[in-house]
């Protein structure tokens, strides 16, 4: 089990208010594959600093999950699929391996 | 004849070696900020004064950062 954060741009046409329940939707593998999802942080609607799919906004939410490779390897999948995510980040935050080389 | 004035290039210190409780984090835009010029780019490390070490921690959030729309690849400032 690895520790990760995950770093989602939802769609800015979505209701505020729907996105944690769409997040709690898109993040449902986590749970089935028996990972632990730690902590989900929504920052809200955010300026882009360039435009992405040609959105100016996006809702930003960073989420701590804590799972297998191949558990995030399908939520990268899922969230690459689906047409609200306009982009995502994955990154190891593992005790072990510290931020700077955990980055590259 | 007039010299040129000698410049002592004053040694500076990395702040991340200082504070060591500094985490160079690429969600940590402000911080991230003090190290890309007005038109987006990464400043050198004559210019921050960072170490090696930190300065490719810096370049690399900087990096992660813009992927993420945080920070901008390039900015048309002027």
């Amino acid at each position: 089990m690895r520790h990760y954060e995950v770093m989602v741009i939802l769609d800015p046409q979505l209701d505020e208010r729907t996105v944690a329940p769409s997040l709690d939707n898109l993040l449902g593998v986590v749970k089935q594959q028996s990972g632990s999802i730690e902590k989900v942080e929504v920052w809200g609607r955010r300026r882009l600093s360039y435009e992405i799919n040609k959105h100016v906004e996006g809702i930003y939410a960073v989420v701590d999950v804590i799972c297998e490779p191949a558990t995030i390897a399908e939520l990268d999948r899922q969230l690459s699929l689906n047409e609200t995510v306009l982009r995502i980040k994955v990154m190891r935050r593992d005790p072990g391996t510290t931020v700077r080389r955990g980055a590259a | 004849m007039a010299k040129p004035p000698v410049r002592k290039p004053k040694k500076k210190i990395c702040i991340f070696c200082k504070d060591k409780d500094l985490e160079i984090d690429y969600k940590d835009t402000v911080l991230l900020r003090k190290y890309i010029s007005d038109r987006g780019k990464i400043r050198a490390r004559r210019v921050t004064g960072n170490c090696s070490q930190h300065q490719r921690d810096v370049a690399v959030a900087v990096k992660n950062s813009r992927e993420v729309a945080l920070l901008p690849y390039t900015s048309t400032a002027r």
